[in-house]
């Protein structure tokens, strides 16, 4: 390898640290916030070290103790934001819908991909077209009649609502993605299978999804991100505290104007973990499907 | 469905894997349904859900748009009474000229720093790999959360920024990050960024690798500096990607909605009410449906024309592969 100047070598080691500080600096300073007291978090200029820091803001989530610093001030605060305590049950609810809407695009995504892309049936082409161009139209435009949909359909307030909802918005992603994968399987392997008389039930059972599984899985997983991060609708959808998601409920604190920020951050750290997790898998998947093969200069 | 026979008729061997069996046929086909009825019942349940959703949400935005539907009134149909209400409305005016100064802002800084980033990237350095993991991280967060995030670091009286910046001695007194204007809207950038830039660099990335690197051996070989190299090779190399970044970049600044909500809803007065945001307060602010469904309509005519613009400027092929 060719050496590098030395004026090359800083621009990018500054460039790179640069960059570290602007998408990680917000990720340390939540984690950091969310153990701070309330009364040094609220300083100009900071003085978050005053005190020690602690967890008692977890503390407060999970089991509703006032964190001692509340109580310092000599009354309660007023507000403590006892909405942060919704977080946990908030976390189940979007993690329920999620899942399930993961489910539909694994089972019936894989399903329709491999019709499209196997089975000459009337109508193919025109029904796959009108699939993904579906997914073109604004989420913000379809809100308002989706809304009504649901409420014809008696689901306000309903996980099946979302279920539904979140379903119409991945599945032409995954339909997409899983379409052109089958499309790529070499089709002698399913020719010799149809001679010895299997059915395209039996194909796609034993040839087409064990072939096809790393991008079910990662078609799947990326629906259930989006599902689980989804706020839109999950902020109409939802009118009762029992059954609001994760943004939603985050959302709604962002909202209020005199809201305990460290309980905020608290509540952040713990809602996002599930969607970090998922993150590298689905990273890996969105990267190599699109950029290889699927996209062509 | 009646097309059943015209399908058989006009098979012919050869096609997608579909040629009736000779030999196992008499058998099999007693047993099993037809291939194309397979087919249909296949893609029948994501079909006809998607079809549900589309047509009537389709026919109510379009029935609604021309009445008047909100708690207060009597709905009464108005025919385009809404449409040119909105048109003729300061607020909405507004609301658009925000919006496109958002994406016409948005979408050149994220194609610009794609590029430095990827290029950054596809150097070898300590670090590299831990950034390149590590750069998910924004992209992964919901946007509501990570407007959420931002609010803090922006607020005016105790944010994390203000607290810093105060704490280093940069600044005596806190700024109004998210009660001024300018420095909202510079907010909203700046997270949106924060968001996109990951994807879009990774991408910019892979389309900057796969170029061989012998175009820029020879091009070292005449002589070329690093800027002609750049523009010579990088540059035409990464074009169809570029491309596709700045399509789906532009789609979701104009429609996002999320961010706005959680970082500023829409605020100081209206200086970061975009369009998309708009049509949401509208119908599920002030109630009022029609003019709500309306705005819907024209956003999502307003998306399908930029699409359709920018497919066409887009090379053959290189979305998805047609080949097949």
């Amino acid at each position: 390898m060719k050496r590098r100047g030395r004026g090359k070598s800083i621009l990018i080691y500054s460039g790179a640290l640069l960059l570290a500080l602007f998408w990680f600096g917000p990720f340390v300073l939540v984690m950091l916030a969310s153990a701070i007291p309330e009364v040094n978090l609220t300083t100009f200029p900071a003085k978050w070290f005053r005190d020690p820091l602690n967890l008692q803001t977890y503390d407060y989530i999970f089991t509703g103790k006032v964190p001692e610093s509340y109580e310092q001030r000599g009354a309660l605060r007023s507000m403590i934001s006892s909405e942060v305590r919704d977080v946990p049950r908030a976390i189940g609810n979007s993690f329920l819908v999620a899942t399930a809407v993961m489910l539909i695009n694994v089972v019936f995504g894989s399903l329709s991909s491999y019709a499209y892309a196997r089975i000459r049936f009337p109508g193919r082409s025109v029904l796959f077209s009108f699939v993904l161009f579906s997914r073109l139209i604004p989420t913000v435009a379809v809100a308002i009649p989706y809304y009504l949909i649901v409420q014809r359909l008696d689901l306000i307030n309903s996980y099946w609502a979302l279920i539904l909802i979140y379903s119409v918005l991945t599945l032409p992603f995954t339909t997409l993605v899983l379409t052109l994968y089958f499309r790529g399987i070499p089709e002698e392997i399913d020719e010799a299978a149809q001679i010895e008389g299997a059915s395209h039930w039996r194909i796609l059972r034993d040839i087409g999804i064990p072939l096809a599984l790393p991008s079910i899985v990662g078609a799947g997983l990326f629906a259930f991100m989006l599902s689980y991060g989804e706020f839109l609708f999950g902020l109409f959808i939802t009118t009762t505290r029992e059954r609001r998601t994760l943004p939603v409920v985050l959302g709604g604190l962002s909202a209020n104007t005199d809201v305990s920020w460290n309980m905020v951050m608290a509540a952040i750290t713990l809602g996002t973990i599930p969607t970090l997790l998922l993150a590298f898998p689905v990273w890996r998947f969105m990267v190599r499907g699109l950029t290889s093969g699927a996209v062509r200069g | 469905m009646g097309f059943g026979e015209r399908t058989v008729v006009n098979r012919t061997p050869g096609d997608n894997g579909t040629q009736p069996q000779a030999g196992a046929g008499s058998v099999g086909r007693a047993r099993r349904s037809p291939d194309w009825l397979t087919g249909v019942i296949m893609v029948a349940p994501v079909a006809l859900l998607i079809a549900v959703f589309f047509v009537y949400s389709t026919y109510r935005a379009v029935y609604q748009s021309t009445r008047i539907e909100s708690p207060i009134f009597k709905p009464r149909f108005v025919g385009l009474q809404n449409y040119r209400d909105l048109l003729d409305g300061r607020f909405f005016r507004q609301a658009s000229e925000n919006s496109l100064v958002f994406v016409f802002t948005v979408v050149p800084v994220l194609l610009v720093l794609g590029v430095l980033v990827a290029l950054l990237l596809n150097e070898p350095f300590r670090g590299n790999t831990a950034l390149r993991i590590g750069m998910i991280l924004p992209w992964a967060l919901p946007a509501a959360v990570a407007g959420l995030v931002w609010k803090w670091i922006f607020l005016d009286s105790w944010g994390a920024l203000n607290g810093i910046l105060g704490r280093l001695g940069v600044i005596d007194a806190p700024i109004g990050f998210l009660s001024q204007s300018r420095w909202a809207k510079l907010a909203v950038v700046v997270v949106f960024v924060w968001t996109q830039l990951p994807l879009a660099s990774i991408f910019l990335l892979a389309a900057v690798q796969s170029i061989s690197p012998e175009l820029y051996e020879a091009a070292e070989l005449d002589g070329a500096g690093a800027l002609g190299r750049f523009r010579t090779i990088t540059l035409p190399g990464i074009r169809p990607m570029l491309l596709i970044v700045a399509l789906f970049e532009l789609l979701m600044a104009f429609t996002n909605f999320d961010l706005v909500y959680a970082l500023t809803q829409g605020g100081p007065g209206t200086a970061t009410t975009l369009v998309s945001y708009f049509a949401w307060a509208e119908s599920f602010r002030k109630l009022n449906f029609g003019a709500g469904a309306a705005m819907a309509i024209m956003i999502a005519i307003a998306a399908l024309v930029v699409i359709l613009v920018l497919m066409r400027a887009m090379p053959k092929g290189a979305l998805v592969d047609d080949s097949q």
